[in-house]
């Protein structure tokens, strides 16, 4: 008799056991600052969402050029109000927004991007561009003649100026004598006024296009000139094929697809997650036909590191370009001092305003 | 078919037959649209009208969202009394809300019933003056108001772009582009539970001394004479250039004050996203509802539940975000061309 | 600055300044016509989107910027609808075609991001592109650029000689007098609102088929209100609206390119500086000249007759 009781238990258990480990329908939404015909920041994004939207069980919903403040309270409300699971902001400034909505919905799970603020469900992630950015630097400062860079920039935001002191610290690391030019267009996508900034920058004889813009403009006018190109956020090689070295791009996918299955198991936890190379959200494009084998070979080791964590890339000395050292020797910058950086690394020519 | 003059213009019974008549004609533009793109034009509108009236929450954040709208409108009405177009309306929001920060950041423990009527003060003082400028280059240079005005936007929008990245950027927000948070008396607080602020009220009052003025007022007739004939009004000893600039500066402290509102209350903060096109915006409201301000406001409510619900239809179907631009072009059009039906009738058979 | 730099800067500045160079003549054409259309922004953008998607589907850019032109002529036909038979007011008009026409453009041409079109080219004119400083700034664009050259001066020629460019003027500046005189000033109104609107979608295509060979959302960027405000800078004269476009164009250029060599003047006030200068310029034209330029019968629509 014991045993057909023992036995009994087991098979309950068992029972009880699979229904609860069963997937749960999930509802996960996303939030945009651009429409996602960027071809960019947004873009990419979505194609993470994509990711999600292909798991079982899930389905994805998602609404585009939302403004910061009011706009996105509203949308996030919403989202939560018709029982998404889990919301996604993909802004700095929908941080407020989306921690108010939080504390009324202690359900729901509340992700947001490259923000600093948390609360029991709501989590801050963003990704490590400035890793590829720093070999995308290598590589340009290697391929150049005339030791000048440009750099096609939007917005004098933190996330842009790291990605330019990035570059900067790659191409320097080595070709000292580099020195890379800022133009800013305040604009994410318009494509004329991007061109327009990479000439300019190459009438001063820049001859290593790279921009922090979500249009493939720049890569067009590196090409017409004749000289390289860094892309962003996608490979940009079909717009500039003989001038496309290589481009920092995002992949979202897999981060966002662990975050869902995370709070579908239960198991999600709120944290500032900062994650690079090493976890595969961003990368480097392919290299292009013309980077010689011992470059790549050169930047590929360097990526290993990045990915192994010997490499650090802000680690003391670094002097701004006044020539006041703002990192000591050997101190490795603290993610809140990089989430912040608002000065830019000798090297660099150009104003952060 | 011809067209004939009517002996009077068509009254209020036709004229909202006309208006619906062509609501409903731009709709079923747009569900076409809808349909074209895999929408199902019936869900589509269901979703547009439930998310921008449909519940409690939707109709708060339909009359939220009207207030900015609204009081632009007001703004740009007051000058086309005088047959003046102020595109301008984008730029003195811009300036109101930047002269409203910078009594919020310079005097953040003034108490509220001392702060917030300096913010509005300087928020009208430097939306007032954001127009006050094209009417001077209009009235002593000669200089065309439509492209000074215009220009005055970009320039506006790139002073505040200027201010909060440089000496008003937040040293708590990791660098981004905004202000500090206003501190608790310079913001303008919600009404009860509800997502509304008391800009409502501001609202509703600013709309009944519009309405005064222009009713009861003895300015309020010389502008409005004014404008029916500039020639006859100067013979008659009108002041004209001082009306335009009045009109221009009372414009202006108008967007100006909707400026101070989007700051204080909705954002309570300046940043670059706080400009989302109300001053464009409120052209169109201004002209659908022909300048009496009862009409504004629900056509403020109209025009801002559109922008709310097509957020519904972006979430609920995937329609992109442009699909509201081509409602609102759509309603437009419509009801310009319905606009013939007032002074004119068809006639179809030869005469 | 050297001779080199301020060459490239002005050669620089004509490409930036044609798109909007094309977009002010439409405007003009329709303006002398009387006709006030504020929708150029729409017809642009249309334009472009067009251009860039007939361009990718046929394979011939040439082909894109015809039919962007033809767009740009139906885009502004609705304004012609509107203003013409339903008496509707011409700068709500104008706004509803702008504000239709770009949640149009972005609306369907979504699917298109991301993607390039087989465009035009720079092309060297043989001989002249080797002139000194006149070579390069002037001679060795795409054959767009070539083209505006030849327009403001067949514009002017119209206007000022042809039996129709009188016509056309007659209805913008009297028309009672010119359909007492028997001219269909209706039908004025058309030639100058589709001509206009050929023009604006030539304009906005050259954005997606020369300047760049891309489309994303908002392409235009606001340059069709920019031709707008060119169109009264130019005094309606097409010879002036090049002035006016290469001014804004080349200070555009230029603030870029003060960025590019290390100025530390904050971007934001570099990039109030054409708006500035073309408000100051204007003021001081204005000034000595007024409105008289202005067709005296502009955005005032013709009431049916019985």
């Amino acid at each position: 008799m014991r045993v057909w009781k023992a036995l009994l238990a087991v098979m309950l258990l068992g029972v009880a056991g699979t229904a609860y480990g069963a997937d749960k329908e999930m509802k996960v939404g996303f939030v945009y600052v651009s429409p996602i015909g960027d071809a960019g920041y947004s873009y990419s994004h979505d194609v993470g969402r994509q990711a999600v939207e292909a798991m079982p069980g899930v389905t994805t919903s998602y609404v585009e050029a939302v403004p910061e403040g009011p706009d996105s309270e509203r949308v996030i409300l919403n989202m939560a109000r018709k029982g998404f699971d889990v919301i996604f902001a993909t802004s700095f400034g929908y941080m407020d927004p989306m921690l108010k909505v939080a504390k009324q919905f202690p359900d729901t799970t509340f992700m947001h991007c490259s923000g600093f603020k948390m609360a029991d469900n709501m989590g801050n992630y963003f990704g490590r561009m400035y890793q590829p950015r720093y070999l995308s630097g290598m590589l340009a400062g290697a391929m150049t003649k005339g030791n000048v860079l440009g750099y096609v920039a939007a917005f004098p935001i933190p996330e842009v100026i790291r990605g330019i002191n990035a570059f900067t610290l790659g191409a320097r690391s080595v070709n000292p004598d580099a020195i890379v030019r800022v133009v800013w267009t305040k604009t994410w996508y318009d494509p004329a006024t991007e061109k327009e900034a990479a000439k300019s920058l190459l009438d001063v004889g820049a001859d290593v296009i790279a921009q922090h813009q979500d249009s493939p403009g720049p890569q067009e006018a590196a090409q017409e000139k004749g000289v390289y190109s860094v892309g962003y956020n996608s490979n940009m090689a079909a717009f500039a094929p003989k001038a496309h070295l290589t481009a920092p791009v995002w992949n979202w996918g897999p981060y966002y697809t662990k975050v869902v299955e995370e709070v579908r198991n239960g198991t999600w936890k709120p944290e500032a997650a900062w994650p690079g190379m090493a976890e595969g959200v961003v990368d480097l494009a392919p290299f292009g036909p013309m980077v010689p084998q011992d470059l790549q070979d050169k930047v590929n080791a360097e990526k290993a590191a990045i990915i192994a964590g010997t490499q650090k890339i802000f680690v003391g000395p670094i002097k701004d370009q006044k020539g006041e050292v703002k990192i000591a020797e050997g101190v490795v910058a603290t993610d809140a001092e990089l989430l912040g950086m608002t000065w830019f690394v000798e090297g660099v020519v150009g104003t952060t305003e | 078919m011809r067209v004939i003059k009517r002996q009077e213009p068509l009254g209020v019974g036709g004229s909202c037959l006309v208006l619906f008549t062509a609501l409903a004609l731009s709709l079923l533009l747009s569900s076409f649209l809808l349909y074209l793109g895999g929408t199902s034009p019936i869900q589509g509108m269901k979703v547009l009208f439930q998310g921008a009236f449909g519940s409690r929450w939707a109709l708060e954040d339909s009359v939220l969202k009207a207030i900015p709208i609204f009081l632009c409108a007001l703004g740009v009405a007051v000058a086309f009394r005088l047959k003046i177009w102020n595109i301008g309306a984008e730029g003195q929001f811009a300036l109101g809300a930047i002269g409203a920060t910078w009594i919020a950041l310079s005097f953040p423990d003034w108490p509220k019933i001392v702060l917030i009527p300096a913010m509005i003060c300087l928020a009208m003082v430097a939306g007032g003056l954001w127009g006050l400028i094209p009417a001077i280059l209009r009235q002593k240079l000669r200089t065309n108001e439509i492209i000074v005005t215009l220009m005055m936007n970009y320039i506006a929008i790139l002073i505040l772009d200027y201010l909060v990245y440089g000496v008003w950027k937040d040293p708590t927000s990791f660098g981004f582009p905004m202000t500090p948070t206003f501190s608790e008396q310079a913001i303008v607080g919600k009404i009860g539970g509800t997502a509304i602020n008391w800009g409502l009220t501001h609202c509703l009052i600013l709309g009944i001394l519009f309405w005064i003025f222009f009713r009861f007022t003895r300015t309020g007739f010389e502008i409005k004479a004014s404008g029916d004939n500039v020639r006859a009004a100067r013979y008659a000893g009108l002041p004209y250039d001082r009306l335009v600039m009045l009109v221009m500066v009372l414009s202006g402290a108008l967007a100006g004050w909707a400026g101070f509102l989007e700051a204080s209350a909705t954002v309570n903060r300046l940043q670059p996203s706080i400009m989302v096109g109300y001053g464009y915006t409120a052209i169109v409201v201004a002209w659908l509802a022909r300048l009496h301000p009862l009409s504004i406001g629900i056509a403020s409510i109209l025009l801002a539940g559109l922008r709310v619900g097509v957020e519904s239809l972006q979430l609920d179907l995937q329609v992109p975000a442009a699909f509201g631009g081509i409602l609102e072009g759509l309603i437009l059009l419509t009801v310009l061309a319905g606009g013939l039906f007032t002074h004119y009738r068809l006639v179809f058979g030869r005469k | 600055m050297t001779a080199e730099i301020i060459i490239a800067l002005l050669a620089a500045t004509v490409q930036s300044g044609t798109p909007i160079l094309y977009a002010t003549l439409g405007e003009i054409f329709t303006e002398k016509s009387g006709v006030l259309n504020l929708g150029v922004e729409g017809a642009m953008i249309l334009g472009a989107l067009t251009g860039f998607i007939v361009a990718r589907t046929t394979g011939s850019p040439a082909l894109g910027f015809f039919a962007a032109g033809l767009v740009g002529s139906l885009a502004t036909a609705i304004h012609g609808v509107v203003c013409l038979w339903f008496q509707g007011n011409q700068v709500v008009s104008g706004l509803a075609l702008t504000i239709l026409g770009v949640g149009l453009a972005n609306y369907l041409g979504s699917g298109y991001v991301g993607m390039s079109a087989p465009g035009f080219n720079p092309l060297t004119i043989p001989g002249l592109a080797d002139l000194p400083a006149i070579g390069p700034i002037f001679f060795q664009h795409d054959l767009l650029v070539y083209l505006s050259y030849l327009i403001p001066p067949l514009m002017w020629l119209f206007f000022a000689r042809t039996r129709f460019g009188l016509g056309m003027r007659a209805a913008g500046e009297y028309p009672a007098a010119a359909t007492a005189a028997g001219l269909n000033v209706v039908a004025y109104r058309w030639l100058g609102i589709l001509v206009g609107g050929f023009f604006m979608g030539l304009g906005g295509a050259y954005l997606s088929l020369a300047y760049t060979h891309l489309w994303t959302t908002n392409l235009t960027a606001g340059r069709g209100w920019i031709a707008v405000a060119l169109v009264i800078f130019a005094f309606w004269r097409p010879g002036r609206a090049v002035f006016g476009a290469y001014l804004f164009g080349g200070i555009m250029a230029m603030q870029l390119r003060l960025q590019a060599s290390g100025t530390q003047v904050p971007s934001s006030i570099l990039l109030m500086l054409p708006y500035v200068l073309t408000v100051f310029v204007l003021v001081l034209s204005s000034w000595r000249k007024g409105t008289s330029d202005q067709p005296a019968a502009l955005g005032i629509n013709i009431e049916p007759a019985d």
